[in-house]
């Protein structure tokens, strides 16, 4: 028969003798985690109601155009415009509600410190939250776009077709890519002016609005009204019994031209500077800029100029914040 | 856990030693515009086990952990961790160490569960093993069920220890702990100041604690680093600092006016201090005659004791008790560059 | 001199009742107010302070109801936990600002006189903004003494204190206290609190568990053997002869000594050095290892 025996085991602490990540992991590491919060995985059923909501009704024209594309109609709406008022509402709110999930929070209950003790860099941090929340950006913009694509070639019959479609496709998907990166940098370094998310929601919902707003009455307003007139004739050829005979007819119609202050309206908003970015590139579908009459590389300048300010006043913040 | 590899991805290249100084300056000093000095020429050895950091004004402190975790320029001199220059090797060294902040850093709206493994992965752990060391660390901490409720529920005894577990989750030699028992009621204190000793003493790793409070630093402490005007007034083991000197402290609840001329008449020359009575201590024969006397007069004895020098008496301008100048043992010993402290002159310390 | 009196005041917040009729006399001199986190302590404060009324029964300074009584700051300085002061004031601004409110003569001079009590005469002219936490104390005591009131009320007012700054601060207290003034002192470090008060009011749970000088409550605690460390020339031999005593409950060979557990304390601390001077053995130390502040306090909260 044997011994009784017993073990008392050694649940005293252990050093950790595995694997240890580099830099370049642990920034992954908090790009998807930002990337999750961005979309209010791993934080309650609340946090997802933004995102789902804003999501699923940016794709609902892709998902009409498909099935209007089945039934024998032609794709309804562009690839580089897809229906511009919507994208801007929508994105006004997706990037007020979530630019604060990823970098308020962190402000607000003084963690930082915790970051910047690790073996990652300062500029780490606005790095991997900027490139989360662009990501987040581009699923918004693009997914809907791929849907619209794969709705219209499924009933494409020829390589041509197909070829056509992807065509007009690719450009809308640089536009959207433009759109994901400028709002998404804006929407970040306005969040991270504040720790309180109702403060920072609001700075950036309003900057984006009034901003779209006033370009809209600027565009409308600075635009020249101008009568043209044309003269209609009479057909030639028979009249039948009973109707008077005309002479010719003046008609008169009021029509706005764009003025060269109506072409540099949209400049004071980040949505139609995008959209002189994308006619200035050649885009034809109609957007909400009528034109921008040369000055497109103004455009493409205030574009880089807003990126570049929000990403500096991006970084520039995680500078000083969070100093141990 | 995944297996451990033979050369694992960004460890140091070799492990501290047991007994390499921990933390080294040389002449560190830092000046803010103001003209604010937080850090002049500071020359400091910081040995392993546990150390206590003490300073007047703040700034000292916090720029002297800045630097160290290579956070911080210095404008002059320079600092070692584990032998690595903090400004070349900041990375490396924040490896190596875990901070424990003094401030509220908790986000209110996770649990500790998620957060101790967020930044276990933020320390550069794989995954799996995030998630089982915040487990070990929240273990060692004494938080148990209690983690997988949100942390603004916690109390702030319990939030300090999320913040000491987020500390050791990554595995580190060094821990740096600001004031960890701030905010803690006595209770609290105690059982965070019991923590800390046993992580020093169990865990193997070293520990700087940083407090204003003299009492918990002698009490867990092995070594203390006094920094005053961004200068080193001292730094010495705490076993040197509170050494005892050639004093007995009698303390009796009644009847000390009896005793003091009792012993008076058998020729001790006692003194009164506070509620207690001094007597210098010559050889053995002290101990009997202040005996004696307590028994012939038959009074209750509270306390029989040899006087120690406490830390405390560092920050103290003036010397509570000639008897104890005269008396006293020790200097400084240990640790290096320049100290300061109440001079007297140095004896044989009373080993117990 | 004045007295603050609590005759069984309670305060509640809706269900949470937060101080339970409680009674007591606060006289000049030093007192402690301890409790655990959420005990009370912050409540009774500002009850005395003025800033709540009791639910429940009589609170007076002097004889006068702390409440709606704005007379009352005339004796009472607070030096609340909460940092409350205006960061862009220098130190000197923020104290006269405090004299002018308190409609002195001549604030300016008030307030230098508690500023240099309070030893921040050098950094009186900076911001405060630019202060450590130790010196925004400092300057917060310097507005609290500035009208020099009888009665001093303070939450925590050594957190942030380096240790030259805290002995200060106690040996300022401790002048104040033999001057005959009223102190309250409301603090979680029960070794300073040990030093500087001469009674002590512990509040558990809204509920005053004691009063009086701690080491005379030790003393009441009599089913609680009282616990010594004895290190002597013959441990074992002194053991024998102790558990033989009646006053002596049990004896551990521990601790590179004796441990002794004595159920009746007067009789035993009168024994030990006729026992041990009757068996030749020599007394080196004896400590009395629960009669600290801490250890009375840790005794009250498992009660």
């Amino acid at each position: 028969m044997s011994a009784e025996t017993g073990v008392i085991h050694d649940i005293g602490y252990r050093r950790y003798t595995g694997r240890r990540l580099g830099r370049a992991q642990i920034v992954r590491a908090l790009y998807w985690h930002s990337l999750r919060s961005a979309f209010g995985l791993g934080r309650g059923a609340k946090a997802k109601i933004v995102p789902v909501i804003v999501f699923v009704i940016m794709c609902l024209p892709a998902i009409a155009s498909a099935v209007a594309v089945a039934n024998g109609n032609p794709r309804l709406v562009p690839y580089d415009t897809y229906v511009f008022q919507l994208r801007v509402v929508l994105m006004i709110i997706f990037v007020a509600a979530q630019a604060p999930e990823l970098v308020s929070r962190d402000l607000r209950s003084h963690v930082l410190p915790l970051y910047f003790c690790r073996p990652l860099r300062r500029m780490d941090y606005p790095l991997a939250k900027l490139a989360a929340f662009i990501t987040a950006c581009l699923a918004i913009i693009e997914i809907p776009l791929v849907l619209l694509y794969l709705g219209t070639i499924a009933q494409s019959h020829s390589p041509h077709a197909i070829w056509t479609q992807t065509r007009a496709f690719i450009p809308g998907l640089l536009v959207g890519l433009m759109w994901a990166v400028l709002l998404a940098a804006i929407g970040l370094a306005m969040a991270s002016l504040s720790g309180r998310r109702a403060y920072a929601t609001g700075g950036i919902a309003i900057y984006f609005f009034l901003t779209w707003i006033l370009a809209g009455i600027l565009i409308a307003v600075t635009q020249r009204n101008v009568v043209r007139s044309a003269t209609i004739n009479p057909p030639p050829g028979a009249r039948p019994p009973g109707v008077p005979a005309t002479g010719p007819i003046k008609v008169h119609m009021m029509t706005q031209v764009p003025t060269t202050a109506s072409h540099l309206s949209g400049l004071v908003s980040p949505f139609t500077t995008l959209d002189g970015v994308r006619l200035w590139l050649g885009g034809t579908s109609k957007g909400a800029l009528p034109g921008v009459g040369g000055y497109g590389a103004l455009y493409g300048a205030m574009f880089l100029v807003l990126l570049a300010a929000s990403i500096g006043g991006l970084f520039a913040r995680y500078r000083k914040a969070g100093a141990l | 856990m995944s297996a451990p590899l033979t050369a694992p991805a960004g460890a140091p290249a070799a492990e501290p030693d047991s007994g390499a100084p921990v933390i080294q300056t040389s002449a560190l000093s830092k000046r803010y515009p103001g003209p604010v000095t937080a850090l002049d020429a500071l020359t400091v050895t910081v040995a392993p086990g546990i150390t206590g950091l003490v300073g007047a004004n703040g700034a000292g402190k916090s720029t002297l952990i800045k630097i160290l975790l290579g956070l911080l320029e210095p404008t002059g001199g320079e600092a070692r961790v584990f032998g690595r220059d903090c400004q070349r090797d900041g990375e490396q060294i924040r490896g190596l160490t875990g901070y424990m902040p003094e401030h509220d850093c908790l986000p209110p709206d996770v649990t500790a569960t998620e957060f101790v493994t967020h930044l276990g992965r933020m320390s550069g752990l794989p995954p799996t093993a995030a998630k089982e060391r915040a487990a070990e660390s929240l273990r060692h901490v004494g938080l148990y069920e209690e983690r997988y409720r949100q942390i603004g529920t916690y109390s702030t005894g319990m939030k300090q220890r999320v913040k000491l577990a987020q500390a050791l989750v990554g595995d580190p030699r060094l821990l740096l702990l600001d004031e960890p028992t701030v905010g803690l009621d006595p209770a609290g204190r105690n059982s965070m100041l019991e923590l800390i000793a046993r992580i020093g003493a169990e865990f193997g790793i070293s520990i700087v604690v940083a407090s204003h409070l003299l009492g918990e630093i002698e009490r867990i402490c092995d070594h203390l680093v006094a920094i005053e005007a961004g200068r080193l007034l001292r730094a010495d083991t705490i076993t040197s600092m509170t050494q005892v000197s050639q004093v007995l402290l009698v303390d009796v609840d009644e009847g000390s006016d009896e005793l003091l001329a009792e012993l008076g008449r058998r020729g001790l020359e006692p003194r009164r201090h506070e509620r207690s009575l001094l007597v210098r201590l010559d050889g053995d024969a002290t101990y009997d005659i202040v005996r004696d006397a307590i028994a012939d007069l038959a009074l209750p004895l509270n306390r029989l004791e040899q006087r120690r020098r406490r830390v405390e008496e560092l920050f103290q301008d003036d010397d509570a008790d000639a008897l104890v100048t005269a008396g006293t043992g020790g200097g400084p010993s240990g640790g290096g560059g320049p100290s300061g402290g109440p001079g007297g002159t140095p004896e044989a310390p009373h080993v117990r | 001199m004045s007295t603050i009196e609590l005759r069984n005041v309670s305060r509640w917040y809706g269900n949470v009742v937060a101080v339970n009729d409680i009674t007591m006399t606060i006289g000049p001199g030093v007192t402690g107010l301890l409790g655990p986190n959420g005990a009370g302590k912050s409540t009774v404060l500002h009850l005395i302070a003025g800033f709540l009324a009791p639910s429940r029964g009589e609170l007076t300074v002097d004889g006068a109801a702390s409440w709606r009584n704005p007379g009352l700051y005339r004796t009472v300085g607070l030096v609340p936990e909460r940092d409350s002061v205006y960061a862009f004031l220098t130190g000197e601004e923020f104290v006269v600002a405090t004299a002018r409110l308190h409609e002195l003569a001549d604030p300016a001079a008030a307030a230098r006189r508690a500023i240099a009590i309070v030893d921040m005469a050098e950094a009186q002219d900076r911001k405060i903004s630019t202060y450590s936490k130790g010196m925004r104390q400092r300057i917060k005591v310097a507005a609290a003494l500035v009208h020099d009131p009888q009665v001093l009320l303070l939450d925590e007012p050594f957190n942030g204190m380096d240790p030259r700054q805290r002995l200060h601060m106690m040996d300022l207290l401790t002048k104040l206290g033999a001057e005959g003034r009223t102190i309250l002192l409301s603090s979680h470090i029960l070794e300073e609190v040990e030093r500087l008060a001469d009674t002590i009011q512990v509040i558990v749970s809204g509920r005053l568990a004691a009063s009086g000088d701690f080491r005379a409550i030790r003393r009441l605690m009599t089913s609680r053997p009282h616990v010594f460390l004895v290190r002597t020339s013959d441990d074992r031999l002194l053991g024998s002869a102790l558990i033989g005593r009646p006053a002596v409950a049990g004896v551990e060979v521990a601790h590179g000594g004796l441990q002794v557990r004595a159920s009746d304390y007067g009789t035993f601390s009168r024994e030990l050095a006729v026992l041990a001077r009757d068996h030749g053995i020599r007394l080196r130390e004896v400590l009395p290892e629960d009669e600290s502040l801490e250890s009375v306090f840790a005794y009250l909260l498992e009660s």
